[in-house]
């Protein structure tokens, strides 16, 4: 890229040039000397419209030089970004995918905006789009939800936990349910802005009144809060230096998000983000063994499975177990599931009825390990 | 698995980095060409003069008059030139910005990063202005391009005309279509466009519809008879419009008929638009979220019992629907997902199965132990177990 931008910048130099120094300018001077001149001594006619003459077809050749230079420089360039950028789009994937869906696409939409808190455009969008054909649902609830969401983080932000106390222990239950420990968190951290505030007998009080609810599940954890309170005066230099980093504060509000999208069932990243960022990532390889397959000129569009090959997801968006058989390479189904062996490897269904010749008790060797098994004591697991 | 291939993800930008190079390519071709046409009319002027003036025709009081002529003329120029001038400083300066984003980008190693995030939040940003301009929510669009800066980003200038024309179209009106068709020209033809050709056509049946025999025929003369090398049959067609009236179910003057035709005429221009500008075809939110979706999309996905919140595809009323007709991704490796904990299983946190089958990662497990004294529950049957009666799995 750096050579991209270098090559760039001799280009818009020769642009910005025309722009200070405009070629018409400079006509306009050859021309207006010269008339200057006659003026002047119009016994010069003769000699000064020669000079004209000449000095006129020097700065035009000049100019149609320059301007010469700068196209083919241009298109030179233009060259070697369509080389450097390659790979056709279009043929990867199925053009009227979406067809007929533009309401979810934009439902969708609208939704993101509202997850992003950015309300205004949500709102332009979803008015926009209920004038034409295609209305917009996005129920008035989710959005005061997502406001309150938002409040509470710009709280968060500001080093205001309130909100999000009080918000917390409104939803005390919901979160128990989901073994979330963002209450206890919050708590931890107005006890540390205490200790920082230098208010020891609050932070003590405080501590008190509020960590004994969750002693049992975080005992270590309040041991070390407790003590760091000897070293309210310099943390940062004590063994509980790591309580105080400044990162926690973006933590809380990421997990405060979470635990908040989770209670009332969504996602915490907006899935239009998570599906356009995998996208991009997944597109490459899409694009190469589009081509490979266009080259063949072999047909799977029509086909309910991409192209035989692995696109690698990021372990963060990596949402389902995916269990493929050693031995077949297989996905696993409901028909082919897989099964735990005594020695607790695991292969499909199919596979293990191979290896066992069909009989139960046939005793084989398991493929990856000495064992030597039954097929009738393998069992099914559940990922 | 978390390195960045930058080339790779790049190939997607082509667009992005190609659309203001080629607008001020063609914008600097504009102001070159008056300029040539000027310079040539110039030289010719000046030589007048002179030949005049050695003649005796002018005396130099004259010929001072007429260079201020030209310099007038050359004034005016420069006015006409300055939207032109301007716009070739929009485009370069655009250039510049969309290097320097790309660069930004080329930077970052991995995608886990914040970094990594801030920029694909960018990046979503503009696909979703350029899929809302394609669709015509221009108000939404420059609010959001304005709110998150990244008007430089962004091509909204260059929907404003292509929103003109196909609200003509809209119209039932041709003009403004058949003026931007001529305003492109040599780029139409290279790219074998037919689009004159069929708003041609259409005129010509509107004046068929409306019976005026007459205006049609000489209509046709004028227009349609230039494309007989390469549509003879379509013109022998829509000239049989003239016998049949606009009520015929007789094939395929109904066709022609039809007012569809006008929204097909929208969809041509759309599409000869978008390749002369070197837009895609398909807005690239559809593309990316089309390769998204389908690299997610899991069987599991659409059984109930399996569903993650998480899980893009898993929400069966938004992008679940989307993705219903999309194929489904391919996988050779396996990838466990403990599901009380949403992380990874492998060597370092090892899938341990239940007596009951069901399988959770060792790092949950052992969290769920210490604080139930030992013992697990299974979150999908409730059964309770001892934490000595896990067994380990192994995945190959």
């Amino acid at each position: 890229m750096e050579s991209f931008i270098k090559d760039y910048d001799k280009i818009l130099k020769r642009q910005r040039n025309l722009e200070t120094d405009d070629p018409l300018d400079r006509l306009i001077a050859v021309v207006n000397e010269a008339k200057e001149k006659i003026r002047a001594d119009p016994s010069s006619v003769k000699t000064s419209l020669a000079t004209l003459d000449s000095s006129l077809s020097a700065v035009s050749n000049g100019i149609s030089e320059e301007q010469k230079e700068l196209q083919s420089a241009l298109s030179k360039y233009s060259k070697t970004i369509d080389k450097k950028f390659t790979g056709d789009m279009m043929g990867a994937i199925n053009p009227h995918a979406f067809d007929n869906k533009e309401k979810m696409l934009r439902n969708t939409i609208a939704m993101h905006f509202i997850r992003q808190g950015n309300f205004e455009i949500g709102d332009t969008f979803a008015k926009a789009s209920r004038c034409s054909e295609a209305g917009l649902e996005v129920s008035d609830s989710m959005r005061n939800q997502f406001m309150e969401m938002f409040d509470i983080v710009a709280a968060l932000k500001e080093n205001n936990l309130e909100p999000a106390l009080e918000w917390a222990t409104r939803h005390r239950s919901g979160l128990e349910k989901r073994s979330s420990t963002l209450e206890f968190k919050l708590h931890r951290q107005r006890y540390l802005q205490l200790l920082e505030a230098q208010q020891l007998l609050e932070a003590i009080a405080y501590a008190r009144k509020n960590f004994g609810s969750s002693g049992s599940r975080h005992t270590q954890e309040i041991l070390r809060l407790m003590c760091c309170s000897i070293y309210m005066h310099r943390i940062e230099s004590s063994p509980y230096a790591d309580l105080i980093t400044s990162n926690t504060n973006s933590d809380i509000q990421h997990m405060f998000t979470r635990d908040f999208c989770s209670l009332i069932g969504l996602s915490c990243d907006s899935p239009l983000y998570v599906s356009v960022t995998v996208g991009t990532q997944a597109m490459p390889t899409m694009i190469k063994m589009a081509s490979i397959i266009k080259a063949k000129k072999t047909e799977w569009s029509q086909q309910s499975e991409l192209p035989p090959v692995e696109i690698n997801l990021t372990d963060d968006t990596k949402f389902h177990s995916i269990f493929a058989c050693p031995v077949s390479k297989e996905q696993a189904s409901e028909e082919n599931p897989p099964m735990m062996m005594v020695c607790g490897h695991v292969v499909c269904k199919e596979s293990l009825q191979k290896l066992c010749r069909g009989s139960s008790s046939y005793r084989f060797k398991c493929p990856y390990c000495p064992s030597e098994l039954v097929a009738s004591q393998a069992k099914n697991v559940y990922f | 698995m978390n390195k960045i291939n930058h080339d790779q993800l790049l190939s997607l930008e082509h667009p992005f980095i190609k659309i203001p190079i080629e607008k001020l390519k063609s914008s600097l071709r504009v102001s070159q060409k008056h300029i040539e046409k000027e310079i040539a009319s110039l030289n010719k002027t000046v030589s007048d003069i002179s030949k005049k003036s050695t003649k005796g025709e002018l005396d130099p009081k004259e010929v001072e008059v007429a260079l201020e002529e030209i310099v007038k003329r050359l004034s005016t120029l420069k006015r006409k030139l300055k939207d032109t001038r301007a716009e070739e400083s929009l485009y370069s300066q655009k250039t510049k910005v969309r290097l320097q984003h790309l660069q930004d980008f080329t930077a970052i190693s991995t995608l886990d990063s914040e970094d990594f995030a801030r920029w694909s939040r960018v990046r979503l940003n503009r696909i979703l202005i350029d899929s809302m301009l394609r669709d015509g929510f221009r108000e939404t669009a420059m609010l959001l391009a304005k709110s998150e800066h990244i008007e430089d980003l962004v091509d909204i200038e260059l929907f404003a005309q292509s929103a003109k024309v196909e609200q003509a179209l809209m119209r039932q009106s041709c003009i403004e279509c058949l003026q931007w068709c001529k305003e492109n020209g040599s780029s139409l033809k290279k790219l074998k466009s037919t689009l004159e050709f069929s708003l041609r056509v259409q005129e010509f049946i509107e004046l068929a519809r409306d019976r005026r025999t007459q205006e049609a025929i000489s209509y046709a003369k004028k227009h349609l008879t230039s494309w007989q090398g390469t549509h003879m049959k379509e013109i022998s067609h829509v000239m049989g419009l003239l016998a049949f009236p606009p009520e015929t179910k007789c094939h395929p003057y109904k066709r022609l008929y039809d007012k569809s035709r006008w929204n097909d005429l929208i969809a041509q221009f759309r599409s000869n638009n978008f390749a002369l500008q070197c837009f895609t075809p398909e807005p690239l939110l559809n593309v990316t979220l089309q390769a998204g979706l389908s690299a997610l999309k899991t069987p599991m996905c659409y059984q109930p019992n399996n569903r993650n919140i998480n899980c893009p595809v898993c929400d069966p009323e938004t992008l679940g629907a989307l993705a219903a007709d999309l194929p489904l991704s391919h996988h050779f490796n396996s990838s466990i997902v403990c599901r009380i904990s949403g992380q990874i299983m492998n060597e370092d946190n090892l899938p341990m199965a239940l007596p009951n089958g069901y399988v959770y990662s060792y790092n949950a497990l052992t969290e769920m132990a210490s604080l139930n004294n030992g013992k697990i529950t299974c979150p999908r049957s409730g059964a309770v177990f001892d934490f000595s009666q896990l067994k380990k799995v192994f995945i190959s």
